[in-house]
């Protein structure tokens, strides 16, 4: 069974009585441990389809069920709880906490989970370790570099250990060495066994990932596996 | 979420803005403050003037002229009324009548100026017995004697005078046995009280008291008495004394409608209670126009927790996204209005405990005597409850706001 499972998806918003084809016959699924990036230019609907994807968003037409099962099967309580538990979001605009330290912004979401509070910090460090800031752990988010705050935003994603980590132009706001380390710290955590969906409208950031799903105008238009997938692994040793 | 963790968020938010956060409050401060000021003060008011009363004695009763007053009009009624005079007197004198009253004085009060070689003071002047004065009212004497039964029988123009009345008076000289001059009569010092500061509703160092046979036939030239005070064998004795006291006088009167009395008796125990239910009702409607300063203070919070909302917008989409329900934001942004009015509760108490101690010494120091700051625990802790209350109704709407955003539309907030 795949992780992610699209059956003629669409979305329409209504705004003031006229209404907006965002989203239009949108079908593909995607297996657990998988890297596809969602590719396409601004405004062609690939972040509505990650907010439906990642149980921020309603679809108001076809099907779309995550391991399984579709956003109405849970509950508004159990909808927040499959976000903090089996998704990872990393946002454009990193989205940390201000004048909050690397480690309580990487902790945040165990704020909301399940897990007993004597496992937070140790789980904590280990996340920083592996997106290698484990010498910022006491500074503030304002003192970061970009680079820096999104790999704060990847470990924070990572601390829950969800299934699938959703990458909304993580290197959109970053320089291309910044952009490059991010992409490596995704290319190793997909080597480590996370799935991870990509949204993207530069080809070369999507060449990273092993599938690209093109949509124009809210349809897919292709979806192809990477002939020469760009790996660096510079970073990541 | 951990309510650990929900707290240190509150407090960061609060903290973020620091100056925001105070002026916040402030309504609530004052508030608070103010509640406690009043109820301290009405505490110790209240403390000292049923103190200043039981130091009079539960079992002095006064019997007044004209019928118990009911409104301010039935006031004129006891200044005006006739209705007590020598005769009066000698009836409830009568043992067969009274049994059980010990001592009876009559009360003459007279208005107008003591004179000394040149030098004037205008004293509190009352023709009373001196030996009731100083059984009923403590009041001793540091020099000379006091008048006797005698002294009032032979109408003595004889007087003791307050500290106060001596020192404007004789500055350092000694008094005893000096005439001082009220109206036209020369009457002869023979004692001086110690100091003694506010005795209920007069100064006692300001009083010249005197025979109330002198008061009378020298210097009011009236017949009838302003009260007769009379004290029973002990405070048990009070109501049976009272019973007494009307129906001597009204067998006296031929009054037979209890209505129709042209007296009134008042025990201490009955003023005491009437002093306590006017300062309980000033406290209460004090406490009123509090309660409203509160709401608009409430009032303030909303408006500030809906600002802090609409700032945060961004990172309650974030939090929803990391996994937040509408439960954890609602009770967040709830916790920090409560956090909030609740320091404005602290603060409140601390400032208004302050100013009621201030308050406390300022009274003691008028009534010249001193008053015990009583701290009200009960009203602060009732105070910080209810500010922080006041924070959890005027934080739900707000908090409410921020649960229900869309986590979408949150993130995309600019």
């Amino acid at each position: 069974m795949s992780l992610i499972n699209t059956k003629n998806l669409g979305k329409t918003y209504f705004n003031e009585g006229v209404a907006t084809n965002a989203l239009h016959d949108v079908s593909f699924s995607i297996d657990e441990g998988k890297f596809v990036a969602i590719m396409g230019a601004s405004g062609s609907g690939k972040s509505t389809l990650l907010h439906i994807l990642g149980f921020l968003d309603r679809h108001t037409d076809g099907e779309y069920r995550f391991d399984g099962k579709t956003i109405d099967e849970h509950s508004e309580e159990n909808i927040a709880h499959v976000r903090n538990k089996e998704m990872g979001f990393v946002f454009q605009t990193f989205n940390l906490l201000a004048r909050t330290t690397v480690l309580e912004n990487v902790k945040l979401p165990l704020l909301y989970s399940r897990v007993p509070e004597s496992l937070w910090n140790e789980r904590a460090l280990s996340v920083i370790k592996s997106v290698g800031l484990s010498h910022r752990l006491d500074h503030e988010s304002s003192q970061l570099s970009g680079g820096e705050k999104q790999r704060v935003a990847i470990a924070r994603a990572l601390i829950n250990r969800p299934r699938i980590i959703f990458a909304d132009e993580p290197t959109g706001n970053l320089d291309s060495k910044s952009g490059e380390m991010v992409m490596d710290t995704l290319q190793k955590l997909n080597q480590d066994g996370h799935t991870i969906l990509l949204i993207t409208h530069e080809t070369y950031t999507a060449e990273h990932a092993e599938r690209i799903i093109k949509i124009h105008d809210g349809e897919i238009i292709s979806d192809d596996l990477v002939k020469n997938r760009r790996t660096t692994n510079h970073f990541i040793k | 979420m951990r309510i650990k963790y929900q707290f240190k968020t509150a407090v960061t938010g609060l903290f973020t803005h620091k100056s925001r956060s105070l002026l916040t409050i402030l309504g609530i401060v004052i508030g608070i403050a103010s509640i406690i000021l009043i109820a301290s003060t009405g505490e110790s008011a209240e403390k000292l003037i049923t103190n200043e009363l039981g130091g009079l004695g539960a079992e002095t009763i006064v019997v007044r002229p004209g019928k118990q007053p009911k409104g301010p009009s039935d006031f004129a009624d006891t200044l005006l009324s006739d209705s007590l005079k020598d005769r009066e007197l000698e009836a409830l004198r009568k043992k067969s009548n009274v049994p059980n009253a010990v001592d009876i004085s009559p009360e003459v009060l007279i208005s107008g100026s003591a004179l000394y070689q040149g030098q004037t003071f205008k004293p509190v002047i009352l023709g009373f017995s001196a030996e009731f004065m100083e059984k009923a009212m403590q009041l001793r004497i540091s020099d000379g004697d006091i008048f006797t039964e005698q002294d009032i029988r032979g109408k003595a123009r004889v007087a003791i005078i307050g500290s106060r009345v001596k020192q404007e008076l004789f500055g350092e000289e000694n008094p005893i046995g000096k005439n001082i001059q009220i109206k036209d009569t020369k009457l002869r010092v023979i004692g001086v009280y110690q100091q003694r500061g506010q005795v209920v509703f007069f100064n006692a160092d300001e009083l010249v008291v005197i025979p109330y046979t002198t008061a009378q036939t020298y210097l009011s030239g009236v017949k009838h008495y302003m009260q007769i005070v009379v004290r029973a064998e002990n405070a048990a004795l009070v109501d049976r004394v009272v019973y007494d006291i009307k129906q001597t006088l009204r067998d006296l009167h031929n009054i037979t409608d209890p209505d129709k009395d042209d007296f009134h008796v008042d025990t201490q125990k009955g003023i005491v209670d009437q002093v306590q239910t006017i300062i309980g009702v000033f406290t209460i409607f004090l406490s009123l126009v509090v309660a409203i300063s509160l709401i608009v203070g409430g009032i303030g919070i909303m408006n500030i927790m809906l600002v802090s909302v609409s700032e945060r917008t961004r990172e309650i989409g974030l939090r929803k996204a990391l996994g937040a329900t509408d439960k954890n934001i609602l009770s967040q942004f709830l916790l920090e209005a409560v956090l909030l009015t609740g320091v404005g509760g602290i603060i409140g108490v601390a400032i208004g405990s302050l100013l009621s101690v201030f308050a406390t010494i300022a009274i003691g120091s008028y009534m010249s005597t001193s008053v015990a700051f009583a701290f009200p625990i009960i009203r602060s802790l009732i105070g910080i409850t209810s500010s922080m209350l006041v924070g959890l109704v005027f934080g739900i709407y707000p908090a409410r706001q921020a649960s229900k955003k869309s986590p979408i539309e949150a993130l995309r907030y600019e």
